[in-house]
């Protein structure tokens, strides 16, 4: 559903060109839970801003189910985010002046969804994260794990096919940050195409496919996707994903 | 697609710039939709029609220091002396002249002062049957003095007959309207309405009523005489340059002081007028300027908050349009509150004013054009900055902590 070909990404600053992405080579197929590490610096946010329609690239193709995304407006691309991409980011991007109900029910609006459906997709999304009786509380009152539980359920309510997410556990403790990916994890059952960049290389081997970005290039290898699966999840004291 | 309700909701939740800019609207409706009122009302007084071609008039005063001349004959001569001179249409010795800001006022009554009948404020000029002719006007019912009617006289024992007076004087003396031939009494002098005039007005613009006026055909040279002429129109400047000399010429023994142009007398006698039309009109200028600035720099300062926010938004699937949409409908929901407050406070300011000034009632139309242009002002204030907030990219999401 997603393929990227010799993409390239340059920063032109003053004087110095930061070749954030070079021939960055991509497939990812519907379903897929992708977990992109690297150093820092290496161009996994620049990568994911790129998939996600952030910002243009400099170079390459890039086709999203059938799409060629370097052809699209900036409208084009607008909707196209709102209707297929659900964004999860490191500092979650709750909209402090908004209480829950109404940061999930931002991307909904966008998308022009009548306001019975907006209510009953977003009660539904806060029962699935464990807020539903939250709903009328503002970001602030909530702990950061349960914050990026809201940002899940807002990325969650348009019913992307495409999940994006930066760092999601970034600024969480382990224990929030296992919730947080199991939650994930159920997502991705369900059907949902996941990639995520992380720096916890634990939570990494969880993903059914890891890639590294090194120097803007990709590393693709499935190392861990058989057999250390189950092992991991015996080590977090959970039964192994069998989807 | 406009989001009124969750914009409303956030706006609630961050208040403080919001109700600064609210007072600022409120206070700048209701100010400037009272001084433009003002300022309009203050236009109509001083571009009023007086009934005078004002720029052919012009007036001064003589001041005889002869002890043994005979005032009144040497007057005549003056006068014929004057009307001779080329250029100049009439001339003749007035009590005062019109728009000037001195002159004389009685109170004309339907009853002789011994039996106090109700009277009405009127002022009055003495002139002999050449006044209206010298200051303009003419009549337009009736007729005008006959010269055996005028009276000239260095004392008051002997008083004319008759009297010529403005439409608006014959109407609050005889409401009816059958003023002409009636008689009215100037203390316990009748003096019978020969004519009236459409519109004269008295030497006091800023009077309650400056359309009464009666002219009355009297003549009583004095010591200190005021003299009105009219010219042709253009030649009144060369005219007045050499009047002192002719006048010096026609008899030594005399000064010439307060030589006038009507209009520039006008002018001056309504000086404070203009003065406050001028700071009313500043006062608005800066009140809309600062206005337009806050609503300016509250938007900017809202967009540089709220970075984040907005590229979070893009991300999420906002188009430009939604976010300029954004900045616009919580401009209009601050603004509509803000000009409701200020109409209802522009309201009162006018009733304060009119209680304690002496300006008329505020017309709502002001408040409602006041309040529409504010709104005007206000959105295209927030539209720049509201076009620079559409324009934050989208990666600013996953970019900033
Ligand atoms: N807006 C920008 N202007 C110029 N250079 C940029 C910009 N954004 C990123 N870069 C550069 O591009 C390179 C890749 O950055 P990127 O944020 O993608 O790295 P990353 O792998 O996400 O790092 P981290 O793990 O620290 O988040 C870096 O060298 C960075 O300095
Ligand atoms: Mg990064």
């Amino acid at each position: 559903m997603l393929s990227m070909k010799n993409i390239s990404k340059v920063y032109q600053t003053e004087k110095v060109q930061t070749h954030a992405l070079r021939d960055f080579n991509l497939n990812v197929d519907e379903g897929e839970f992708i977990a992109v590490t690297g150093p820092s610096g290496s161009g996994k946010t620049t990568f994911l801003n790129i998939a996600g329609m952030l910002e243009p690239f400099t170079g390459g193709d890039f086709m999203l189910d059938d799409v060629n995304v370097g052809t699209l407006s900036d409208n084009q691309r607008a909707d196209l985010r709102n209707q297929k991409i659900g964004f999860i980011f490191q500092g979650f991007n709750l909209i402090p002046d908004l209480n829950l109900y109404e940061n999930i029910e931002v991307p909904l609006r966008y998308r022009g969804i009548k306001s019975a459906e907006r209510k009953r997709r977003i009660e539904e999304c806060l029962e699935k994260v464990g807020l539903a009786s939250r709903a009328k509380h503002l970001p602030q009152q909530l702990s950061g794990g349960q914050q990026q539980r809201v940002a899940i359920a807002r990325a969650l309510a348009g019913k992307p096919r495409f999940l994006l997410a930066d760092e999601p556990t970034g600024n969480l403790d382990s224990l929030m940050a296992r919730q947080v990916m199991e939650l994930l994890e159920e997502i991705n059952r369900e059907g949902s195409t996941i990639i995520m960049v992380t720096h916890d290389s634990e939570l990494a081997r969880r993903a059914p496919r890891n890639i590294q970005v090194v120097d803007g290039q990709l590393a693709d290898f499935t190392l861990y996707q058989n057999k250390a699966m189950d092992e991991i999840a015996a080590k977090a004291g959970q039964p192994a994903i069998e989807a | 697609m406009l989001e009124i309700k969750p914009v409303f909701n956030a706006l609630l939740r961050s208040k403080a710039g919001a109700v600064m800019l609210l007072i600022q609207i409120a206070l700048t409706t209701a100010i400037v939709s009272n001084a433009a009122f003002i300022i309009n009302d203050r236009i109509d007084y001083l571009s009023q029609e007086t009934g005078y071609p004002e720029d052919e008039i012009f007036s001064f005063t003589v001041k005889s220091f002869d002890p043994n001349l005979d005032l009144s004959q040497k007057f005549e001569e003056t006068e014929t002396m004057l009307r001779n001179i080329p250029g100049v249409e009439n001339a003749g010795l007035f009590n005062a002249s019109p728009l000037s800001g001195s002159g004389s006022a009685t109170g004309l009554s339907l009853a002789p002062a011994s039996e106090r009948g109700p009277d009405v404020r009127a002022a009055y000029y003495q002139a002999d049957e050449n006044a209206l002719n010298i200051l303009g006007i003419s009549v337009s019912q009736g007729r005008n003095f006959r010269a055996d009617e005028v009276i000239v006289s260095q004392t008051r024992g002997v008083f004319p007959l008759v009297v010529i007076v403005t439409r608006t004087l014959a109407k609050e003396l005889f409401p009816k309207g059958d003023a002409l031939g009636q008689t009215v009494y100037f203390g316990s002098d009748p003096l019978k309405i020969v004519g009236i005039v459409e519109l004269m007005k008295g030497p006091w613009l800023q009077d309650s009523k400056p359309d009464n006026v009666a002219i009355i055909p009297f003549v009583s040279a004095s010591t200190f005489q005021h003299i009105i002429v009219r010219t042709q129109t253009k030649q009144r400047a060369a005219i007045m340059r050499q009047i002192e000399d002719l006048m010096l010429e026609d008899h030594s023994k005399r000064v010439i002081i307060g030589l006038n142009a009507m209009d520039v007398k006008k002018a001056e006698y309504n000086a404070s007028d203009t003065l406050m039309l001028r700071m009313l009109m500043v006062l608005i200028i800066v009140l809309l300027l600062v206005t337009a600035l806050g609503i300016f720099g509250l938007t900017v300062f809202n967009i540089n908050k709220r970075t984040k926010q907005i590229g979070t938004r893009r991300a999420l699937g906002a188009r430009k349009s939604a976010i300029i949409n954004y900045f616009l409908v919580e401009n209009a929901m601050i603004c509509s509150v803000g000009v409701t407050i200020g109409s209802i406070g522009a309201f009162f300011l006018g009733r304060v004013l009119l209680q304690h000034y002496s300006i008329p009632a505020l017309d709502n139309m002001y408040i409602l054009s006041t309040a529409l242009f504010v709104i005007a002002i206000s959105l295209l204030s927030v539209l720049m900055p509201a076009n620079k907030a559409a324009n934050i990219s989208p990666s600013i999401a996953t970019r900033s902590i």
